[in-house]
């Protein structure tokens, strides 16, 4: 759902990180706060496949995004169709997928650095009131490269799993899973407290 | 070449009522300096308080001048350290990403910064993998890029807890070749492998959280290994 970032030279490539975040922000508070608009979603999702193509990423990296989000679809849907008409549940859902793969958008085509820059600098006025932003930004950055980690981990319980002839259950899969978790942030935050990261 | 001083005044360290170490006294200032001993012997735990990631329950050290207790921020700035699994040393996505962020926050301006990458990249060969996703290097590679990472800020000590315990023979033997006689920093190498312990410059065992014996190389590890045998 966070993706890394992919080299290019499109126009939103070169955007500058602070200012893409901020569109992606109004976009989102467009699409939240006019759901009742019959026309957003359609407009969003044009908005979406249009940003796809411009930064040269192509409609097979979106749907392998909106791919990648297909538990999360079903879980929304299911649950909502319990409670709300069909077409409420789906403009809902809809919504959801639109926005997550603009954030995608947004981190596939800009580097961490600069995102971790930009966050710095947009809350730096909030360090009076107790806020870290070099932390804030950390976070971000340890967020969408951590990913790869537990996907590498989760790849090696099951591996495990398979090999002792074991059925693979989420029973059987999401303790060791937090487990191994667990000891890679408490071995992360001993590294990066060795690199000076206070 | 002498280097500054690593000195532990009677140091202890317990956690929650075991203790790590026991009343450790040594100086050293010699260029390579190796640790052994079994698991559990405390050769970790005073590896890692050289850069204040463990602080002392009792006495006093000094690294380089400088208190761990008190100095942290500047101690991490002149020692680095390198783990035994590099996947938990990298921060940022790609490799020449993850050796920037050493310099964050040091007042370098972008264009010394990408200098400094691109010349300790060089060093080590990682310049084609420089956007490279960094979790995609093989596990040499990825010690390499923690050697990187470490070695841009210029620290003028080098902790390494046993760097070469996840890698194959070759990479072993290249990290072993980096650490020992190329760099010019002070280096101490916590190891299990006692070719690597031979080739430093003195000698530290720790038993049981003790610091048994400290010396010529030939003798410790010779010692040690016929102990073992």
């Amino acid at each position: 759902m966070i993706a890394l970032y992919r080299p290019g030279a499109s126009a939103i490539h070169r955007a500058p990180a602070g200012p893409k975040v901020l569109v992606f922000i109004a976009i989102t508070l467009a699409i939240t706060l006019s759901a009742h608009s019959a026309w957003m979603l359609p407009a969003a999702a044009v908005l979406v496949v249009a940003g796809y193509l411009i930064a040269g990423l192509g409609l097979g990296e979106l749907a392998a995004q909106v791919v990648a989000l297909r538990w999360l679809i079903v879980v929304m849907l299911v649950t909502q169709l319990v409670f709300l008409p069909a077409l409420v549940a789906l403009a809902n859902t809809g919504r959801v997928v639109v926005v997550i793969a603009l954030a995608a958008l947004v981190t596939l085509t800009t580097r961490v650095p600069a995102l971790l820059d930009a966050t710095e600098r947009t809350l730096a006025p909030l360090r009076r009131f107790g806020v870290n932003p070099a932390g804030v930004g950390l976070l971000l950055a340890m967020t969408i490269t951590t990913i790869p980690v537990i996907a590498g981990l989760a790849g090696s319980i099951r591996e495990a799993q398979r090999a002792r002839g074991v059925p693979v259950r989420a029973t059987t899969f999401v303790v060791p899973l937090l487990v191994l978790s667990l000891k890679h942030s408490d071995d992360l935050a001993d590294a990066l407290a060795a690199r000076g990261v206070e | 070449m002498e280097h500054p001083e690593i000195v532990f005044d009677s140091v202890s360290v317990d956690f929650g009522g075991r203790t790590a170490l026991r009343d450790v006294s040594v100086s050293l200032d010699q260029r390579r300096i190796g640790v052994i001993g079994s698991n559990g012997s405390g050769k970790s735990t005073f590896a890692r308080m050289l850069n204040g990631l463990v602080l002392p329950s009792s006495g006093a050290v000094r690294v380089h001048g400088l208190d761990p207790a008190r100095q942290s921020k500047l101690l991490r700035r002149r020692v680095g350290f390198i783990f035994s699994n590099p996947d938990v040393q990298i921060v940022m996505p790609t490799v020449a990403e993850d050796v920037a962020f050493s310099l964050r926050g040091r007042g370098f301006t972008a264009a010394e910064a990408g200098a400094r990458v691109s010349a300790v990249l060089d060093r080590f060969g990682l310049t084609t993998h420089s956007e490279a996703p960094a979790h995609s290097l093989s596990g040499g590679q990825k010690q390499l890029l923690a050697l990187c990472s470490i070695l841009v800020g210029e620290p003028g000590l080098l902790v390494a807890d046993e760097p070469t315990a996840l890698l194959d023979a070759v990479n072993s033997r290249r990290i072993a070749d980096h650490l020992l006689d190329e760099l010019p920093q002070q280096l101490v190498l916590v190891t299990h492998d006692l070719r690597m312990a031979a080739r430093c410059d003195v000698v530290l065992r720790f038993d049981a959280g003790r610091l048994v014996e400290s010396g010529a190389p030939g003798d410790v590890v010779g010692r040690y290994e016929r102990e073992h045998a």
